[in-house]
């Protein structure tokens, strides 16, 4: 390029810039004027719940000595009140709010709420490609410490993936109900017990007690990512189904577990999972059992045994209330009928 | 509320209001939605606008090296007044990119995702620095303790893994924390960033080593040596967060720089007394890394771990001293030039 050319082209490219540094000025203009309504939204929103908790307490010690026709009222308003925090639930998902605790902890006070709904998807879609690709390394990883690479070194670096493979869920899983998404609970929960799980096998020494584990829990692994596999892969077509039907929210997730809406169509999960939780407590019942044994000195045996107790009783029950509660409503619907 | 509804008509009455009220909210809601959109766009056209120029600033600084060959010395000075421009427009962009959204890195993608950590105006940011010391600061303070107690007060291996699992937990929140600050602006680099996923590393090869004769005959020399880093640490975190307000005051340091391990350019005003104290602690690191190769080297030595943390310790060693010596070096030459200068 010759130099007049070089010259006509910075020019240009100067010209461009005081363009983009005009927009950038009036970009940071705008970024004050949205986050003044920002925190206008906030303190409007928070005004309002507590000024609707406070007229639900009133209305609830009304209730108490008035008419019939006035009680129906009542009623009414209150179902209205019960609606209007749902809206605000789902208007706060588009409003910067302090972290909670934990993501406090670990990421301190800056702001993971997503501004838009096309974010929201995207991140969750996102968030279970990940779950899905890293179930398949982890049970990659336990066929290969199970069948191919005998060493406790090989082991440990399994168990740090598990361990930071939880801990990522956590996190990610606190971002998700910044967003507006409706986990909660066991399914929330379970995911620090099993980092607890695996930060426990972490520290338990080789020796004579763990050779006679060992082969139980990668077994159990194997089996747990194939399950988890077979999980994440039918219930995101089965959400993406019923999403455009209109019948679940955008912000549902995959869970390890049996929800309401799997009763269309991903029932075959059901003993598949049954047969995991009762392999959990298989593994407790063995390690209380080893945990007897004279030649046991490591605390790592009973706690890893407490652990995977409260698993299967968390998982097994949380299972059972679905079914049972599927049960009742069939029984209804029966009775209703026949009526 | 202004006051309490008593009756069923105060109630019925509050619960007007508040739909009025509630219309409010919804309108400001609505708006609020709008500019989000406009802001969104125009967040999209200046890191666009921002893209291409730097396209368009590289092909130019290509041909204009190009061009230089064939060129008289006037035409020549006015290129390298161009090129002088050109330098240092990636310096505004860095500015201008640290208040727009972008695509986080590798590290924090596998961790949070792609959510957006940028800190849209300057407070934010600064409060965010502020608190990331604040944390270094009480989590100093808390492994001091702990690894007073564990070398002083507990003798057991299962206090010794919570401790451990306190370090690596530390030492990645760092890691993350810094990922997010270096994307909001921040300009710590290189060695800085780099020991504390070297220390990550370390602390989860010691929370593997299983109790046994090797891991005692270390033991108290690690928590010595844990207890000692904590308090230098805490020296430096307490002494630097003063100096940087001072500097900052005057202008003199940018207002997301941080307190670090180690020592920089700008210490030397007021903190050189803290040299000592580093030096001390990286040859610690050293002495170390030489125990554990002689214990390596025992023949009742089976653990991998041994060799593994030696050669960690050397490697925080080396990392450490050298670029705690680049300062002093640098620090000499400027000292040399300025008495040859007068």
């Amino acid at each position: 390029m010759s130099l007049q050319k070089c010259l006509e082209e910075w020019e240009e490219i100067d010209r461009e810039f005081q363009q983009l540094q005009e927009a950038h000025k009036v970009y940071r203009q705008k970024l004050g004027q949205l986050s003044s309504l920002q925190s206008a939204c906030s303190t409007s929103i928070r005004r309002q719940k507590r000024s609707l908790s406070e007229l639900r307490s009133s209305l609830h010690r009304c209730a108490k000595s008035s008419s019939p026709k006035e009680r129906e009222e009542i009623r009414e308003i209150q179902a209205q009140i019960r609606d209007r925090q749902n809206v605000f639930f789902d208007m706060e998902a588009y409003l910067p709010k302090k972290n909670g605790l934990y993501l406090n902890l670990v990421l301190g006070n800056v702001n993971v709420t997503l501004l838009s709904n096309q974010a929201k998807f995207a991140y969750k879609d996102e968030y279970e490609k990940f779950k899905l690709y890293l179930t398949i390394i982890l049970m990659l990883g336990a066929i290969t410490c199970r069948f191919i690479v005998i060493y406790r070194v090989t082991d440990e670096i399994f168990n740090f993936l598990l361990v930071w493979y939880y801990c990522t869920l956590t996190i990610r899983e606190s971002i998700l109900i910044s967003n507006g998404s409706r986990i909660k609970g066991w399914r929330v929960s379970h995911h620090y017990v099993s980092t607890f799980l695996s930060g426990v096998m972490l520290t338990w020494p080789d020796g004579m007690m763990y050779q006679m584990f060992r082969n139980q829990f990668l077994g159990f692994s194997i089996y747990q990512s194939f399950v988890q596999f077979l999980q994440y892969y039918y219930q995101r077509g089965c959400l993406y189904r019923l999403r455009t039907l209109g019948e679940r929210d955008q912000l549902d997730l995959t869970v390890e577990g049996f929800q309401s809406w799997m009763w269309g169509g991903l029932t075959f999960l059901l003993p598949f999972l049954f047969f995991c939780h009762f392999w959990q407590l298989y593994n407790a019942v063995t390690l209380f059992g080893s945990s007897r044994h004279e030649d046991c000195r490591e605390w790592q045996v009973v706690t890893l045994a407490l652990t995977f107790l409260v698993l299967f009783l968390g998982n097994f029950l949380t299972t059972l209330k679905v079914v049972h509660q599927k049960f009742q409503k069939s029984t209804e619907k029966i009775q209703k009928k026949e009526s | 509320m202004l006051y309490s509804p008593t009756t069923i008509k105060e109630c019925l009455q509050e619960w007007e209001a508040l739909e009025k009220d509630y219309q409010q909210v919804q309108e400001t809601h609505r708006l609020y939605r709008q500019k989000l959109e406009e802001v969104s766009k125009l967040q999209d056209s200046c890191s666009a606008y921002i893209t291409r120029q730097k396209k368009k600033l590289k092909d130019l600084s290509a041909s204009l090296e190009q061009c230089r060959e064939t060129l008289s010395p006037e035409e020549v000075s006015a290129i390298e007044e161009i090129q002088d421009h050109i330098r240092e427009r990636p310096n505004v962009f860095f500015e201008m990119e640290s208040f727009l959204p972008k695509k986080n890195g590798l590290y924090l993608s596998l961790v949070l995702g792609n959510v957006n950590i940028t800190l849209l105006n300057k407070q934010a940011k600064f409060a965010y620095k502020d608190e990331y010391e604040k944390f270094k600061l009480c989590l100093t303070v808390l492994l001091l303790l702990f690894s007073f107690t564990c070398r002083f007060v507990v003798t057991y291996r299962v206090v010794d893994a919570l401790f451990n699992f306190l370090l690596v937990w530390y030492y990645c929140t760092l890691t993350i924390r810094e990922s997010i600050l270096i994307s909001n602006g921040s300009r710590i680099k290189g060695w800085w960033v780099f020991h504390h996923y070297v220390s990550t590393f370390l602390s989860g090869v010691m929370l593997t080593w299983p109790d046994g004769r090797l891991y005692q005959m270390f033991r108290n020399q690690f928590l010595t040596y844990s207890l000692y880093q904590s308090f230098v640490q805490f020296l430096q975190y307490y002494y630097q967060s003063g100096c940087l307000y001072r500097l900052r005051a005057l202008g003199e340091r940018h207002n997301m720089d941080l307190t670090v391990e180690g020592f920089q350019s700008w210490m030397w005003r007021g903190l050189t007394f803290l040299l000592p104290f580093l030096f001390f602690g990286h040859f610690w690191q050293l002495y170390n890394g030489l125990t554990l190769f002689r214990m390596a080297q025992l023949p009742e030595c089976k653990e991998w771990q041994v060799a593994m943390c030696g050669a960690s310790y050397l490697v925080l060693f080396m990392g450490n001293f050298f670029t705690t010596l680049g300062v002093v070096y640098h620090k000499y030459k400027h000292n040399r030039s300025k008495a040859k200068g007068l």
